[in-house]
């Protein structure tokens, strides 16, 4: 019985009991949510487009921002080293098309995840090899972005919301608006879609593969920058960013792998969810860190009961 | 020099079996210069490093004999580390193997393998316990004596003051984060304080505000930090942004590191760290490493003034002591493995032999016998004052009377679990 | 000229469906087997039993697992590596639980549990497929690995919560532990090794192979003609992770002698990943061959810079390290996307109609 109270009344409890903490879990929730929608929408972008599973994505995260630190700390000015990183990000993009993508055209699926994950450890080498391997301090003041925090104090408690996150927040929020009207419409978006939706048909409307590959690969560098540079001033930048990285995994399979609506929708839901198990069942029932799992787990139950995940294309299949 | 350890030649010596001497000294690291640990330990390896190198250039080695000093890199994950303890152990005197999980692995193959393990400061406390423990050191203090060193300064003193308090163990969920778990439950029960451990994941080392919600919410009286790597910064940066009073969180020595709180700068501002190593910038030695090492440029460090170079500076004096001691005794300059266990268990390090050495002050004295392989120097509290670490108390000494029971215990235990297991009934552990 | 089949008549249908069709592959596997039973362990030394020898076999047989899994019925998975927990863990308690039990009948033991396992976390995949299943097997790889550090049970309440091999001893020799010789390991190894080899040959190429491989190929028509996918998917499950989990007892009794939780994460599952991949999914040989590439590789390049004088730091030998090896399985997926086991299939084509291609 006490067994039963605690799971099912307790945290209920707990949450009305004391109203300014749950919602200091939730903002906390959401700003982890953000960034978790934020690479899982470099996923979405890639495979769309190609039908590759791009699980490099998280890695590009710190990629970017360690080539941005990288580039401060040898002399460049924040903003010509966000510069450059971009050009980076690009080459990277153009590389990998030209390396990777092009001689393995038509490979089944699984081949070509191999093949990202490929990219995944060389892009881990060559970031350590090129910049070291230690934690190093986001360039948070040199971009100006704001340090500061807001204290509230709903119900007579306190909530503290940070500056950093806010900006997070805000400038997530903007990313996937522009990305929005992107892709509805410009020329070069609407030619992503129509690829996204039938390789065939878009290639035969003139569409060129390699380059909307090259321009997809580097919008996803633009995101991985954008959320390396949230992140990184949360918690420095070190490769050791890339565990946190595979929590887009079930975002993306709670979204579904094709919708954008679906990674953001999917991320925040996780974000918040695994934060309030863990602070109100994890810690005090099952000796806390359910983090690790909580996510995945909540995948596998939303996929149980629809496969294709909350917004994903209904799988039609034919013998 | 030569770098003897191409393949084909290890395996020739290791079917050998003998360590062959060459003209010099060979005392691989086990370093961690990449992964997650990394900013751990690119500062400790400097430190280890630089010294040597201090000790080859200034007086040819020791005792005549250059030292070797070649690290092989686990990136702290204990697969590598097993693959390079394989790979030095043919030639090596003396192997530092770095994390608790690679020092767990090796420490059984020791008694086989017959080379002693430094594991300055870290590893497994039961060690200390020279009889069970023939090849393993862990000088000048173990977890355990960390662990009651930081009580006492919560106690301020008098042990009665822990009574009715709360105190969060912050620690990261891993052999090294729960190894001083029993001593705390011990002295939880013993003094009436409420122990609360919270463990933190390997993945959530930069992501920790659900441990940070959970303080806020439990509201303990003290947070004490087990933490290593990027999980430091982690939880100092929470700590700041959940405006935990700072005076009120301490961490192991391994979470006292000028990087870390740098970050937070003015805000970290009382934060305070056990630690058996204190900075000296003005010590002689740092004129002599200036002189023979950093001005010819054979050093890649970058603060040599932080918390971390200078404790890696005193890990590699203690093992020199330990060579010197075992030449002196054997009256040889290749010494084996097995004389410089003989060197690493009679370690006096006096007062005026720091002196000598040009590091009074950076470690406390003490001696090692055959039965107390960790010498349990004791500590000082350093506190972070917004811009570096300051020593905040007067040496603290650990209540062996405490700790000497449950290290015996639990040495016992484990040669129990690995039986049969060899040890050394020639001196007798104190207890 | 040496793979010439000039000469070998089948007379049967029997004969044609023989394990060696062709006399010359039956010598070569006979040279292998001398060298892997007799040669090697007469000649090796202690640092190769210690990080080629024992590591390549295991890493192939906990590949091999993966292989029926992923090769032969379709189903992606990405949690090898806590299904290789469940079978050390279990293993651990079974000698602790029955001290005198039988080392090796504890690690064939072990299997049956993480087969059980196995299963329950298979169920998702009658409703789930292909990246969705994959990422799915990731809640199995998380929750494990959690569940081996919180539940202190398993590990005996030890206060390191790592688990550490006693020594065991069968009549007398000490098989496991500390002190047990790396030729016994070894060829403990390799016996179970070669029994496991052996059934999975045999089972991929009976009935149950069959309707592994028609599911993988397209499960709706399997299920057309009259294949039960329920029963087929849960078996290939069952049967992959009995073999991963014997492997994975093997990787903590005979050879790495303890644990921590975090040793069965992520990075195991996908080194093994990738061994069955670069490998050749869908092929028994191949196992061994990513094996020895991904096992062997790094332990070459870490001695390539001294054997030819280059002084580099070895923090740095280790960035460059991952480098290669993230190179090179891109480079192997461009040349041969079927895997090593392929591109040996292509030469020994090449050999058997030499020197006349026509």
């Amino acid at each position: 019985m006490d067994l039963l109270s605690n799971i099912f009344v307790t945290p209920f409890t707990d949450m009305v009991g004391a109203p300014d903490f749950f919602l200091q879990v939730v903002w906390e929730g959401l700003v982890s949510g953000v960034l978790y929608a934020l690479i899982a929408l470099g996923f979405v972008l890639i495979f769309r487009s190609s039908r590759i599973f791009n699980f490099a994505q998280g890695i590009m995260v710190v990629f970017a921002a360690l080539t941005l630190v990288g580039l401060h700390e040898m002399g460049a000015p924040a903003w010509v080293a966000v510069a450059l990183t971009l050009v980076v990000m690009f080459a990277l993009a153009w590389t990998v098309e030209r390396v990777v993508l092009r001689p393995l055209v038509g490979q089944p699926d699984i081949i070509l995840f191999m093949a990202t994950i490929g990219i995944t450890l060389f892009l881990i080498g060559f970031g350590e090899t090129i910049f070291g391997g230690e934690n190093k301090q986001m360039i948070t003041e040199e971009l100006g972005i704001p340090t500061g925090d807001f204290v509230l104090e709903p119900f007579g408690g306190l909530l503290i919301l940070q500056h950093i996150d806010v900006t997070a927040v805000a400038v997530a929020g903007l990313l996937v608006v522009s990305l929005l009207l992107f892709l509805n419409y410009t020329r070069m978006g609407r030619a992503v879609r129509a690829l996204g939706d039938d390789h065939q048909a878009a290639l035969s409307v003139g569409i060129s593969l390699q380059t909307i590959w090259v321009l997809v690969w580097f919008i996803a560098g633009i995101i991985a920058l954008v959320t390396g540079i949230a992140w990184g001033s949360r918690a420095g930048v070190s490769f050791a960013l890339e565990i946190i990285a595979y929590k887009a995994l079930p975002v993306l399979l709670i979204g579904g792998l094709e919708s954008i609506t679906g990674a953001i929708v999917g991320g925040l839901m996780i974000g918040v969810l695994e934060k309030l198990f863990e602070v109100y069942w994890g810690q005090p029932l099952m000796g806390g860190n359910t983090e690790t799992w909580f996510a995945f787990v909540l995948a596998l139950i939303v996929l149980m009961i629809r496969p294709q995940g909350l917004f994903g294309e209904r799988i039609i299949e034919r013998v | 020099m030569k770098h003897l350890t191409g393949l084909a030649l290890a395996g020739a010596l290791a079917m050998g079996g003998a360590a062959a001497m060459a003209e010099s000294i060979y005392t691989p690291n086990l370093s961690y210069r990449t992964g997650p640990f990394a900013s751990t330990g690119i500062p400790l390896m400097d430190g280890q490093a630089d010294y040597m190198t201090l000790l080859n250039e200034r007086d040819g080695g020791i005792g005549g004999v250059e030292i070797d000093f070649e690290e092989c890199e686990t990136g702290y994950s204990t697969e590598k580390g097993v693959e390079c303890y394989e790979r030095t152990k043919a030639k090596a005197v003396v192997t530092q193997p770095w994390s608790t999980g690679i020092t767990l692995q090796v420490l059984p193959k020791t008694n086989t393998d017959q080379i002693p393990i430094l594991a300055p400061g870290y590893g497994f406390s039961p060690m200390a316990n020279g009889k069970v423990f023939q090849w393993a050191f862990n000088m000048p203090a173990s977890y355990w004596d960390g662990a009651h060193m930081i009580l006492q300064a919560i106690a301020e003193g008098d042990m009665a003051n822990l009574a009715d308090k709360k105190i969060a163990f912050l620690h990261l969920d891993h052999p090294y984060g729960k190894e001083p778990l029993p001593l705390l439950e011990k002295m939880a029960e013993a003094h009436g304080f409420e122990l609360l451990p919270i463990p933190v994941g390997l993945s959530q080392m930069q992501n920790q505000s659900a441990q940070w919600l959970q303080i806020r919410r439990e509201r303990p009286d003290f947070v004490v930090m087990w933490g290593w790597g990027a999980m430091n910064a982690g939880a100092i940066q929470e700590a700041v942004k959940t405006r935990y009073p700072m005076d009120q969180f301490i961490g192991v020595w391994w979470a006292s590191q000028d990087a870390d709180l740098a970050l937070v700068g003015e805000d970290g501002t009382g934060y305070r760290a056990i630690s058996w190593s204190k900075p000296m910038p003005d010590a002689p030695i740092m004129a002599e490493l200036k002189e023979h090492v950093f001005d010819k440029g054979l050093s890649t460090a970058e603060n040599v003034n932080g918390v971390f170079y200078q404790r890696g500076l005193v890990m590699s004096m203690m093992l020199a002591e330990g060579i010197r001691t075992a030449q002196e005794m054997h009256n040889t300059d290749a010494i084996t493995p097995a004389q410089l266990r003989d060197g690493l268990s009679n370690i006096d390090l006096t007062e005026e032999r720091l002196e000598e050495l040009g590091m009074a002050g950076m470690v406390a004295p003490f001696s090692t016998s055959c039965a107390n392989h960790t010498g349990h120097a004791g500590g000082w509290m350093l506190e972070w004052d917004g811009e570096k670490f300051v020593q905040a108390s007067e040496l603290l000494q650990a209540d062996r009377a405490v700790i000497g029971p449950l290290e015996k215990e639990a040495a016992l235990k484990y040669a129990a679990d690995n039986a049969p297991w060899p040890m050394n009934d020639t001196c007798e552990a104190e207890s | 000229m040496l793979y010439r089949t000039a000469g070998q008549f089948k007379t049967s249908y029997r004969a044609d469906q023989a394990l060696f069709p062709v006399r010359q592959d039956a010598i070569l596997l006979g040279i292998i087997l001398v060298c892997a039973w007799v040669i090697f362990p007469l000649t090796a030394s202690e640092f190769t039993f210690q990080t080629i020898l024992i590591p390549v076999l295991i890493y192939s047989l906990a590949a091999l697992g993966l292989n029926i899994l992923t090769g032969y019925a379709g189903q992606l998975s990405l949690g090898t590596g806590a299904f290789m927990g469940v079978g050390a863990y279990a293993c651990f308690k079974l000698v602790t639980i029955f001290p005198e039990l039988n080392p090796i009948l504890a690690i064939l033991m072990s299997g049956v549990f993480s087969a059980a396992i196995g299963v329950v976390f298979g169920i998702p995949s009658l409703r789930i497929k292909g990246f969705y299943l994959a990422i799915a097997t990731l809640a199995a790889q998380f929750f494990l690995v959690w569940l081996f550090e919180k539940w202190a049970w398993l590990y005996n309440y030890n206060t390191s919560g790592a688990i550490q091999v006693p020594n065991l001893d069968i009549f007398g020799l000490t098989v496991a532990g500390p002190l047990a010789a790396s030729v016994t390991e070894y060829y403990i190894v390799l016996g179970i090794v070669t029994l496991l080899t052996l059934l999975c040959i045999n089972l991929t190429r009976g009935n149950l192979g069959r309707m592994w491989k028609a599911t993988r190929d397209m499960d709706i028509a399997a299920e057309l003609i009259g294949i039960n996918l329920l029963r087929v998917k849960l078996l290939a499950f069952a049967v992959s992770s009995y073999i991963v989990g014997v492997a994975g007892a093997l990787f903590v009794f005979m050879w790495r002698g303890a644990a921590e939780p975090n040793l069965f994460d992520i990075p195991l599952s996908f080194q093994i990943l990738f061994i069955a991949i670069i490998g050749g999914l869908g092929s028994i040989l191949g196992n061994y061959l990513g094996a020895i590439l991904i096992v062997g590789l790094p332990v070459v390049l870490n001695s390539v810079p001294e054997l030819i004088g280059l002084e580099i730091k070895s923090a740095t030998l280790e960035h460059i390290n991952i480098m290669i090896v993230g190179a090179l399985i891109i480079f192997f997926l461009i040349i041969e996307p079927h895997g090593l086991a392929r591109l040996w299939g292509l030469i020994r084509e090449k050999l058997l109609v030499w020197p006349f291609p026509h």
